[in-house]
């Protein structure tokens, strides 16, 4: 009884998920699939795969995409990881005027919505000349991205156990080589977690790379709609894009899976 | 404590004040804590708050051709108030989390109970549930133009056209369909979040008062109605704000997939933003929008922060 209980809600479970992915899976198709077929009625299921696509991808250079799309999520992560680590730490360790003031102002700011931010970015960065650059991409990444890291890593720090830290600090460590050797060892995968969160938001992020990037710092996002030519739309192109901007999010999924709920509910949720 | 603190240390277990054993309020830290925060914190007023205030400035000034004129007080608000593009736009915005929203945490609750009857599998269902979720906006629109491609998207053929729904077209080129086509796509990636975040919250319920209820005969359904449910409440409550504050700013999706039309049959209060100022450059009027959207989320950020602390005492 309980066992075929739990086989007939695995099945459900199984169907779910397949469902789930199976859009993912018929683009993967296509990115093989010889263009031909591409518009066959009834949709082919069967074929002969063709490299064609992924030459045209590569023979148009969205490898330079990939390689600025890498530089921004890295750079920018990197940044966060530097200042906002500090910050998680010091909010959850010690009294500072004003916190819940502070904490609520960092929360605000990663809900607030990148369409009304985008305006003032645009024309500040018009005026001081960061429009399609790196600084200026990065810069606009923090908003949502800073904010993002310190609350949630604030909670990773709340769950740390004070007395290692007291400890060390009774042994004669000063504050700074307690922070530096005893709590970035223990906060390390939380640490990861987050950062890889922030990575994917930036490596995902389409709308400020639309607005504030041009030439110079086209990311894979915004570098999609070369494909929709004036010859028709390039499907099988499109997928091969689709297909290499979502690899490095398969990796991080299946290294993080416990940790995405806790990173997407803001720390409510312990995953 | 620091006397300014209203001492509402919002996690006194999980966190004993450090400063218990060093026998001074915040004098024994001395300026260290804020040394720790700064950096962090002045980014985030350079990247967000003066940016914010900057628009503020905008929406109460004349603006043409991105040359800030004259005072003009509320003017732009009484123009944007006096636009019906904007109360369209603000109904699709409603229509859209409407829909959307309830379906998501409805199906997502089901996920979670199913998955929470001892599925197996669960290291392989788990991460491949979170992919739709963790995708970028533009692999979601390139997955979801090639399903609902006219005559040949997958979906189109063997679903729309069979039902007879529609034929010829692609559903995200139909004035009535297309923003229902947008709820499908939302629906699509949410649903796994929100069958894993429920899912979590299953997990981590305590286990003692089920084994109470058992003993007291209680069936299935009323453990779900009398304990799962409680317990659940404020999670609940939590992960639909943060979803309803999510689907409220959704615009890559959109964007992408539809640009707001055919016509403005799918112009969502954010496309609306985008087209005023990017389209029509008509900054005046989109910095008041844009205004009124930053109130409301700091309203829902608000509810967010406090529902969470003080019901789930997350923070």
């Amino acid at each position: 009884m309980r066992s075929s209980r739990v086989a007939l809600f695995t099945i459900l479970a199984v169907a779910w998920a397949a469902l789930a992915i199976f859009p993912v899976l018929w683009m993967a198709a296509m990115t093989v699939k010889p263009e031909a077929l591409m518009f066959a009625r009834p949709p082919a299921w069967s074929f002969t795969p063709t490299l064609e696509h992924l030459h045209y991808v590569v023979a148009e250079g969205f490898a330079w995409s990939l390689v600025r799309s890498l530089m921004v999520a890295g750079l920018s992560t990197l940044l966060i990881v530097v200042i906002g680590t500090p910050a998680a730490y010091a909010f959850a360790r010690f009294p500072i005027r004003r916190r819940d003031d502070l904490l609520l102002f960092v929360l605000a700011t990663r809900l607030a919505p990148p369409v009304a931010l985008v305006i003032p970015f645009y024309l500040i960065y018009a005026r001081v000349g960061l429009l399609d650059t790196y600084v200026g991409l990065i810069l606009a990444y923090l908003t949502f991205n800073l904010s993002f890291y310190v609350w949630v890593l604030w909670s990773f720090c709340r769950d740390l156990p004070p007395e290692l830290e007291e400890a060390a600090r009774a042994d004669g460590y000063s504050r700074t080589r307690v922070l530096l050797h005893v709590v970035l060892p223990l906060l390390r995968p939380g640490i990861i977690a987050t950062s890889v969160l922030c990575f994917i938001f930036a490596w995902n992020e389409f709308l400020y790379a639309f607005m504030l990037g041009g030439k110079a710092v086209e990311t894979l996002p915004v570098a999609v709609p070369k494909l929709i030519t004036s010859q028709g739309v390039k499907w099988g192109e499109l997928s091969v894009v689709g297909i290499a901007a979502l690899v490095p999010i398969l990796a991080a999924v299946f290294v993080l899976q416990r940790h995405i709920v806790r990173g997407l509910t803001m720390g409510a949720v312990k995953g | 404590m620091h006397p300014l603190t209203p001492s509402k240390d919002p996690a006194p277990l999980t966190l004993p004040s450090p400063q218990g054993g060093e026998g001074g309020g915040e004098s024994g830290y001395g300026w260290f804590p804020y040394a720790l925060i700064a950096p962090a914190m002045l980014m985030l007023v350079v990247v967000a708050l003066v940016p914010f205030l900057y628009t503020v400035y905008l929406s109460l000034h004349e603006i043409r051709h991105a040359q800030v004129g004259d005072w003009a007080g509320l003017a732009n608000y009484r123009t944007l108030l006096a636009n019906p593009r904007f109360w369209h736009s603000a109904g699709i915005s409603l229509l859209f989390i409407a829909i959307a929203v309830p379906l998501e945490f409805g199906l997502g609750l089901a996920g979670a109970l199913i998955l929470n009857q001892g599925v197996r599998l669960r290291s392989i269902i788990i991460p491949v549930l979170f992919v739709p979720t963790m995708m970028a906006p533009v692999v979601v629109a390139i997955l979801w133009k090639i399903m609902l491609a006219g005559s040949w998207g997958l979906l189109s053929y063997n679903v729309i056209e069979r039902f007879g729904i529609l034929t010829g077209t692609s559903v995200l080129a139909s004035p009535s369909l297309a923003l229902y086509a947008l709820v499908l796509v939302d629906v699509w990636q949410w649903t796994p979040f929100m069958m894993l975040a429920f899912f979590a919250g299953l997990q981590s319920l305590p286990l003692t008062p089920y084994r109470a209820a058992a003993v007291d005969g209680a069936s299935d359904l009323q453990a779900f109605r009398r304990l799962t449910l409680p317990l659940m409440a404020p999670l609940m409550a939590v992960i639909g704000l943060l979803r309803l504050i999510d689907a409220f700013k959704v615009f890559d999706t959109i964007f992408l997939l539809t640009g707001g039309g055919p016509g403005t049959a799918t112009e969502s209060t954010s496309l609306f933003v985008y087209k005023t100022v990017f389209d029509f450059w008509d900054l005046g009027p989109a910095s008041a929008t844009a205004v009124v959207i930053w109130i409301m989320f700091f309203a829902f950020a608000n509810g967010f922060y406090q529902i969470a602390r003080r019901k789930l005492g997350a923070f």
